[in-house]
């Protein structure tokens, strides 16, 4: 009686008051504790409840940890005051609650099966034959949760429950009570308390009833079946429904007479116990695998998740088949639970089974942004339901990898242990190739919600950002990008990339790509000068800087001629530093003045100074992703060739000069004429050609290469694109400068004709020399003739006279020698000139054809070559084989 | 199969469990497990603290009275 009376009082009381005056703050109430301990003079406990408070906020699965502790203290006794044990309440509450006692607004199920179990259980108390169930339940229940009531002595060991079968029996009810448990776990559950209020004592007679149905007889009813299935549906066999492993379902056992409706009937409901053990190991194994990434544990989690709520409607379905229990058949027929009625309860549950089943075999073995783009491929059905479903799950699973997204842009790290994000970073790269090799997609992980230009933008979001930071050792990040990293990622951004906020996802990539390239650009132009070097590059070692490479060439003639064998480096340094001083160049910026050197190339027997020279420009850190090795080799080649263009030009030049200077000279020698006249012809169809070379280099090629890059760079938009544009502009240079693979033959024949010209400097050289030499002695000889005349002797002896028409005999028989050679070079050049003329019009390159009918505008060499008279197809070229 | 549901469970708890009841034992409060877990579950589904709290001063109460009677009794 006390018993009841206590009970009703209790349940008042805290029925009454819901808002507690305390406030909620467990650290409030923490320091209250430890300073009602210390009060007590009791140190070492207070530091260790600290220490017990920390282990308590570290784990999470308590939400109301300031009531727990309130309570605590609030009970909490000191020890200096008389304490006496109190016994364990089992003794009040020993006895059987009465009925009405539990009738109270909290009970608004079941009120009678309380009672009834317990006298039930008085009566059976005999029957020990289940200890052992009892035993391992009760253990299991210090972590169980059971319904607040006041029945510990369900958990006394010593009563017994009833147990048909031992083995069976045991699992069932283990089942059921973990079925149960499972329900009551959800703290937020409290719709289902009242149904919880029941569980711990009406578990206690599960099977009383069933006794006279299963002893002895095959016959099984539709209420086992139905029992059976909910077994099936946590994917423990039942009684007579197994798993049959060789088929890979449930099926009833065959010995077992069941009608066929029934059995169509039980086999589809097994269908769910299937679908939800195929889930269950999955998530299964992949817990147990330590590399399955971020990603694929947020997909676990999610199934983990859904396979709870399946085990809530499992417990309902439980509860109910309870309810029917304890009541008895008397309920009718219209409450009970049937396998009809299990059909289209499951209908719902069976389609989410489905679905993620259908997802777990399609993720077989995936991870990372594989595992993603798998789960997106579903989300693609036109069930709403499922769709829904689904994207529930996407967006969990997803979260992982916007998360690596975020951070990758915002702050360019990346900490992938796993390799699921689409971004690799190869850490055997140092620093100088950073941009170019550090950073590369993994283009199995690109989840297929981003397309492939979002991941490329993505890649040199994070690469630009890295490359400020470890080459140009710029840390700040402007504040425009402090701002959008503000905005940074929550749970909702994975939602919204797949609703119609698709543009959202869009608009942060582009704003930080835009932020990060246009701030890495300004850091790279005002800084590091980028452009500035650019141009230094075209003006230095592309010949643009006109009146210092023309004087360096005047002061370096004399050097170059001699063997190479002879040159010394700081000789010619010095030679290119008189150059700068005295030209425009000295205006020009020290930092890139000093950036300039003479490089000697590898020196072969035979060389003269002319082919080893050649100008270097220095590059370092971040200008040197740009002008990287490659490039700047091919620039020393075209620098090169430039160069021993201008030397010919400048061989040229003097030719015309000793033209110039000597033809008055030699003008009182009519016989060389001849050979003069010849000398100048050849050496004016050089000066044409060498001419329309050079004007083709300087114009067509690096002037117009040169424009279009600079356009480009202007506008480009981030590093890519200027590591783009140079690199097509030095393609260009060499393709149009005949120093690529394709062009090798005609490069020999330009080698040809420039030997060739070098070869008429040395004949025109020996011959002017012999001429010279010969105008001087017969002018000599006139001199001596009028000296002697004025003396008054003879002007000349015979002998002398004969010697002297001798040796004009023999200086007019060189004559024709002379001629001879010059006609042999003039061949040998027109030849050499015809051929090129016939490879340049059959090259595939435009402005090479075009400078082919430059170089023969009046057709000179079309005349005497008969391959060039075959005229031009439609678009200007000729077929290659004639 | 159900052995995992059970690690499940026992995964969930043991720790604040043991926690708790430390913290009980060194406050004195002379709960001992069962009815510690129990309380525990109470306050999570958003008990008020202090009216349990005074419920079970109460039932003491009424366990002394008790067993005073049956002492004086028996």
């Amino acid at each position: 009686a006390d018993a009841a009376q206590q009970f009703q009082y209790a349940v008042r009381v805290i029925g009454s008051n819901f808002a507690p005056t305390v406030e909620r703050d467990e650290f409030l109430v923490a320091e209250k504790i430890k300073k009602e301990l210390v009060r007590q003079r009791r140190e070492a406990d207070a530091a260790l409840f600290s220490e017990l408070y920390r282990k308590l906020s570290s784990q999470g699965i308590l939400k109301n940890k300031w009531s727990i502790l309130y309570l605590l203290l609030s009970l909490s006794e000191d020890p200096r005051k008389q304490s006496n044990k109190v016994s364990s309440y089992a003794t009040l509450f020993a006895q059987a609650l009465p009925r009405d006692a539990h009738s109270t607004p909290y009970y608004y199920a079941r009120p009678q099966s309380l009672p009834l179990n317990y006298q039930d259980r008085s009566a059976q108390s005999a029957q020990s034959s289940g200890s052992i169930g009892s035993s391992g339940i009760s253990s299991i229940n210090l972590y169980a949760l059971n319904g607040p009531t006041p029945t510990p002595q369900s958990l006394l060991p010593g009563q017994s429950y009833q147990a048909p079968g031992v083995g069976d029996c045991l699992r069932q009810q283990l089942g059921s009570r973990l079925a149960w448990t499972l329900t009551a776990s959800q703290p937020s559950l409290q719709n289902t308390t009242s149904k919880g209020f029941s569980n711990p004592v009406s578990r206690g007679v599960p099977r009383s009833r069933r006794d006279g149905d299963t002893s002895g007889s095959v016959e099984i009813t539709e209420a086992n079946l139905v029992r059976d299935v909910l077994y099936v549906f946590q994917g423990i066999d039942g009684k007579t429904i197994k798993m049959c492993n060789s088929e890979n379902c449930y099926k009833v056992e065959g010995k077992v007479s069941l009608s066929k409706s029934l059995r169509d009937t039980t086999s589809r409901l097994a269908e769910l116990g299937w679908l939800h053990n195929k889930i269950r190991k999955y998530t299964d194994q992949r817990s147990l695998d330590r590399a399955f990434g971020l990603v694929g544990q947020s997909f676990c989690a999610a199934l983990h998740q859904e396979l709870k709520e399946y085990y809530r409607l499992l417990s309902v379905l439980h509860s109910q088949l309870q309810l029917e229990d304890d009541q008895g058949v008397n309920l009718g027929l219209e409450s009970s639970l049937t396998l009809r009625r299990l059909l289209v309860w499951t209908y719902d549950p069976k389609i989410r089974l489905k679905t993620l089943a259908a997802l777990v075999d399609h993720c077989q073995g995936r991870k990372g942004g594989e595992l993603a783009s798998a789960v997106h491929a579903y989300t693609k059905t036109g069930d709403p339901y499922m769709r829904s479903l689904v994207q529930h799950i996407l967006g969990l699973v997803s979260h992982p990898v916007l998360n690596f997204l975020y951070r990758w842009i915002y702050d360019g790290e990346l900490e992938d242990t796993y390799h699921e994000f689409f971004v690799a970073s190869d850490p055997t790269v140092k620093t100088d190739r950073l941009w170019h090799d550090k950073y590369t997609l993994r283009k199995s992980m690109i989840p297929s919600f981003i397309t492939m230009e979002q991941s490329k933008k993505v890649l040199l979001i994070g690469k630009s950002i890295n490359f400020l930071h470890q080459v140009c050792h710029d840390q700040t990040p402007s504040t425009k990008m402090i701002a959008v990293a503000k905005s940074t990622e929550s749970s909702k951004d994975a939602a919204d990339l797949f609703t119609d906020l698709e543009n959202a996802f869009q608009e942060k990539i582009d704003a930080a790509y835009f932020e990060t390239s246009k701030y890495l650009l300004d850091v790279l132009n005002k800084k590091y000068n980028l452009l500035e070097h650019m141009q230094a590059m075209r003006r230095y070692l592309l010949l643009g800087q006109g009146d210092f490479i023309r004087h360096l060439m005047d002061l370096l003639k004399p050097e170059l001629a001699r063997p190479a064998t002879t040159l010394y480096q700081h000789n010619l340094t010095g030679i290119l530093e008189t150059a700068v001083r005295a030209t425009n160049a000295q205006f020009d910026n020290p930092e890139i003045l000093k950036r300039l050197d003479v490089r000697l190339l590898e020196v072969s027997p035979g060389d003269t100074g002319w082919d080893v020279f050649s100008l270097d420009y220095h590059v370092d850190g971040p200008i040197a992703t740009v002008f990287t090795r490659e490039c700047m080799s091919h620039y020393l080649r075209v620098f090169n060739f430039l160069w021993r263009a201008k030397r010919m030009e400048y061989i040229l030049t003097d030719i015309w000069k000793g033209h110039m200077c000597n033809a008055k000279l030699l003008k009182s020698m009519p016989e060389l004429s001849g050979v003069l006249h010849q000398c100048h012809v050849l050496a004016s169809e050089m000066v044409h050609f060498i001419h329309q070379m050079q004007y083709y280099i300087t114009f067509e090629v690096l002037e117009c290469s040169w424009d279009e890059l600079w356009n480009k760079v202007q506008q480009a938009q981030d590093l890519d694109h200027i590591i783009a544009a140079h690199e097509v502009f030095l393609d260009t240079i060499i393709a149009r400068c005949l120093l690529d693979s394709d062009s090798r033959v005609l490069l020999n024949q330009l080698r040809a004709v420039f030997d060739q010209i070098i070869e008429l400097q040395n004949a025109q050289d020996a011959m002017y020399r012999a001429a010279l030499e010969e105008l001087q002695l017969r002018l000599q000889f006139e001199e001596r003739k009028k000296q002697r005349e004025l003396e008054g002797k003879w002007g000349v002896t015979a002998a002398e006279d004969e010697e002297e028409n001798k040796r004009v005999k023999e200086f007019q028989d060189s004559i024709p020698k002379m001629c001879s050679q010059l006609r042999i070079l003039t061949h040998f050049y027109q030849g050499i000139v015809q051929q090129f003329l016939v490879l340049l019009t059959t090259s595939s390159d435009e402005s090479l054809r075009f400078l082919s009918f430059r170089l023969d505008f009046n057709e000179h060499y079309k005349a005497r070559e008969p391959r060039l008279r075959v005229s031009l197809g439609t678009r200007g070229r000729r077929s290659s084989h004639m | 199969m159900f052995k995992i549901i059970l690690y499940i469970l026992m995964a969930e708890f043991p720790v604040a469990t043991r926690v708790l009841f430390e913290i009980s034992r060194i406050l004195n409060t002379g709960l001992d497990m069962e009815t510690l877990s129990i309380c525990v579950r109470l306050c999570e589904q958003g008990i008020n603290p202090e009216a349990l709290s005074s419920v079970i001063k109460e039932l003491r109460k009424a366990t002394e009275a008790l067993k005073a009677a049956e002492n004086m009794t028996g």
